[in-house]
């Protein structure tokens, strides 16, 4: 969640005394924040209080808004755990925080593959391709401005993780619903074209869920031979999607496997992960992990649905998997169910929330802490693959997602092998 | 009293809450009295005893989260019990108890048969007038002290069940209402602290009830506000009934 906060800061030079006053309001939400809402009571086994004592003088001191950051980020670091961070607002930060800048969107999907973003898919009906924009192409510049510099500077930025990356890359290609973008891309063969595409509503059907403004949500089921496949960009839209996956389970009960793709899905509601679960568990009392809070320990508990699937379970990850993709496919891969296929999830698996401070800047902190099943935290580590396939510009340029191709062959080998016991 | 124990399955962190205690230096009533005074100020023996079943509605609030939904409940002698929760953004969540069974159902997570202490619960919660009926559902009911609630000072009651943990209930010392009730909440989840406080009442035809009971689980808090109770009205004969998807599993 984001808290709009009210005040613009200069980045450089001396503050105001005003601007300092802000930056001491930051500081003490910051500090009562993690007092109150860390799921340790001693957050990160120190002395909460003396934290305080030492950091106010700091903060008080602090002649520019860099000083007063670097105060607030040694506060943070001295908890030693992921996901609590102070982000600057302007500048291309300002992407890092709000992600998409509007809800107008080309269809364009990227990843940042060897330093360059490649689209990985392009939304059906999209303004992306009715002009025929491909897998594979690269883009190269935005409205004139080349994506190089910023991709450079925000990977070299070791607080910056690839999902932030992509994000505000992928923001650059967004903007108000109805207007237009010019796209410089590098095309098959890297030749040179140059596209002006329109901004449309993006696919999916807004879902709401309290606070959290309605996101557009898709849901994708098909058949590849026999193997079924489902694809849905958020834990959202529970009734819709969670019937849509109860159908492709009763519809593949014959299916050789299944291929849930969770590739770029940032999570949404955790409790959709215990559904989802549900259908491809069959024995009750299982776990997809624990969540810990100050007061309880919340077990990830999956109930078995009937119909459910037996058969072997592919899960497709990369960076841009988060959160309740992590618990799903984490929970799956601790209980021995699913095969991971892809790339490191993003280590973002707690319920981690993005407020707006009194200064303009965004603080970011984790409420919980989840264990997975198989016993490891998911927040800094992640989901590893079993299998790691990496995509490529060259196989997507060629129409392969090297990925899912990976988890075909699976199914596939599982299939015979099971054919050839019986 | 009715007690609402809506644990949705998007739990997240707890903020403690910690109610100042001071010791008991007046003779405590003994708990069946204030248990029974609970009975006569929200309506007397004779409203409880005419009193065979019950159809209430309102709405549920997370105001933090800024969910809201629609709640429904029907209970009826002895202990038949339905309610549906309808929240926004997360679907139906349907729970009942008949003939012995309590179960729960959504779009979210499926199908399931309690068990164990949840359960118990779940048995206690479903009895019509349990307030009334509490000698059947506990074995101990002991008066533990005197507690400021909401600055009104309250008798703090351990109501001890047959099966699952202690509850620990806050009668007012000068009106007799139940204000407030701590228990661990048995959910499939796990065990969770748990606050019911009976912010408001209101008189519904005769019978006093909380209005407004604000519970707080997990760091969470609900506002349930009932709009209506309606006694002894017709309830459509399936009402009960256990639902298709709880039969095959009973059937298992």
């Amino acid at each position: 969640m984001i808290a709009l906060g009210a005040c613009s800061l200069c980045a450089y030079g001396q503050l105001t005394a005003a601007q300092r006053q802000l930056n001491i309001d930051s500081f003490e939400k910051v500090w009562i924040t993690i007092r109150d809402k860390h799921w340790e009571k001693n957050p990160g086994g120190l002395d909460w209080h003396a934290v305080h004592e030492e950091f106010r003088p700091k903060i008080e001191q602090a002649q520019t808004m860099e000083q007063a950051r670097a105060v607030l980020r040694e506060m943070l670091g001295r908890l030693h755990e992921t996901h609590f961070a102070i982000f600057p607002g302007g500048g291309v930060y300002d992407a890092v925080q709000e992600g998409v800048q509007g809800p107008g969107s080309t269809g364009i999907d990227l990843r940042i593959l060897d330093g360059e973003a490649v689209v990985t898919s392009v939304d059906p009906g999209s303004p992306a391709e009715l002009a025929g924009v491909q897998r594979g192409w690269a883009i190269r510049e935005v409205n004139g401005m080349p994506l190089g510099d910023a991709i450079r500077q925000l990977s070299s930025d070791p607080s910056i993780p690839e999902i932030t990356l992509t994000r505000a890359i992928l923001a650059r290609l967004s903007g108000p619903a109805g207007g237009k973008i010019r796209i410089g891309f590098a095309a098959a063969g890297d030749v040179p074209t140059t596209l002006q595409l329109a901004l449309a509503e993006p696919r999916g059907i807004p879902a709401g869920f309290g606070n959290l403004p309605p996101q557009p949500v898709w849901i994708e089921t098909k058949k590849l031979d026999r193997t079924g496949y489902i694809r849905f960009n958020m834990f959202l839209d529970v009734v819709r999607v969670m019937n849509s996956f109860a159908k492709m389970i009763a519809d593949c009960q014959k299916c050789d496997g299944l291929i849930l793709d969770l590739r770029g899905n940032p999570g949404g509601i955790g409790a959709m992960a215990m559904g989802m679960a549900g259908y491809l568990v069959r024995k009750p009392g299982l776990r997809l992990g624990t969540m810990y809070t100050r007061e309880a320990s919340l077990n990830f508990i999956i109930n078995p649905r009937t119909p459910g699937f037996s058969g072997p379970v592919a899960v497709l990850l990369d960076a841009e998997s988060a959160s309740t993709s992590e618990i799903l496919a984490g929970g799956l891969k601790d209980l021995g169910r699913a095969r991971i296929f892809g790339t490191r999830s993003a280590a973002a698996a707690l319920p981690s929330v993005i407020e707006r401070l009194p200064n303009g800047d965004g603080f970011q902190y984790a409420v919980a802490n989840y264990i997975s099943e198989g016993g490891k935290p998911l927040e800094g580590a992640g989901v590893q693959p079993d299998i790691e396939v990496k995509l490529s510009r060259h196989a997507l340029l060629s129409g392969h997602d090297t990925v899912l191709d990976a988890a075909l062959q699976w199914i596939k080998s599982e299939t015979a092998a099971s054919h050839a016991a019986q | 009293m009715n007690r609402r124990i809506a644990l949705l399955a998007l739990l997240a962190a707890v903020a403690p809450f910690a109610a100042p205690s001071r010791a008991a230096d007046e003779a405590l009533p003994p708990a069946e009295k204030i248990l029974d005074r609970y009975i006569e100020v929200t309506g007397g023996k004779a409203v409880y005893d005419k009193r065979k079943s019950e159809i209430s509605s309102g709405h549920i609030e997370f105001a933090a989260g800024g969910i809201t939904g629609s709640i429904v409940r029907y209970a009826a002698e002895p202990d038949k019990y339905y309610s549906a929760m309808d929240i926004q953004g997360l679907g139906k969540v349907e729970m009942g108890v008949a003939d012995g069974i309590a179960w729960e159902k959504s779009a979210l997570l499926g199908a399931r048969i309690k068990d164990g202490e949840e359960r118990a619960q779940a048995m206690r919660e479903a009895r019509m007038n349990s307030s009334y009926h509490w000698r059947e559902l506990y074995t101990k009911a002991e008066t533990a002290g005197v507690e400021t609630v909401d600055g009104q000072e309250c008798y703090k009651v351990v109501m001890t069940p047959a099966a699952g943990k202690p509850e620990t209930l806050y009668f007012e010392k000068k009106s007799g209402l139940l204000r407030k009730t701590s228990l661990i909440a048995a959910s499939q989840m796990g065990d969770v602290p748990a606050e019911l406080i009976a912010a408001e009442y209101k008189d519904f035809g005769g019978m006093l009830a909380p209005s407004k009971i604000i519970q707080k689980a997990a760091g969470q808090e609900f506002t349930i506000t009932i709009d209506s109770v309606k006694a002894n009205e017709p309830i459509p004969a399936d009402r009960f009934a256990l639902p298709p998807e709880i039969q095959a599993l009973v059937k298992k």
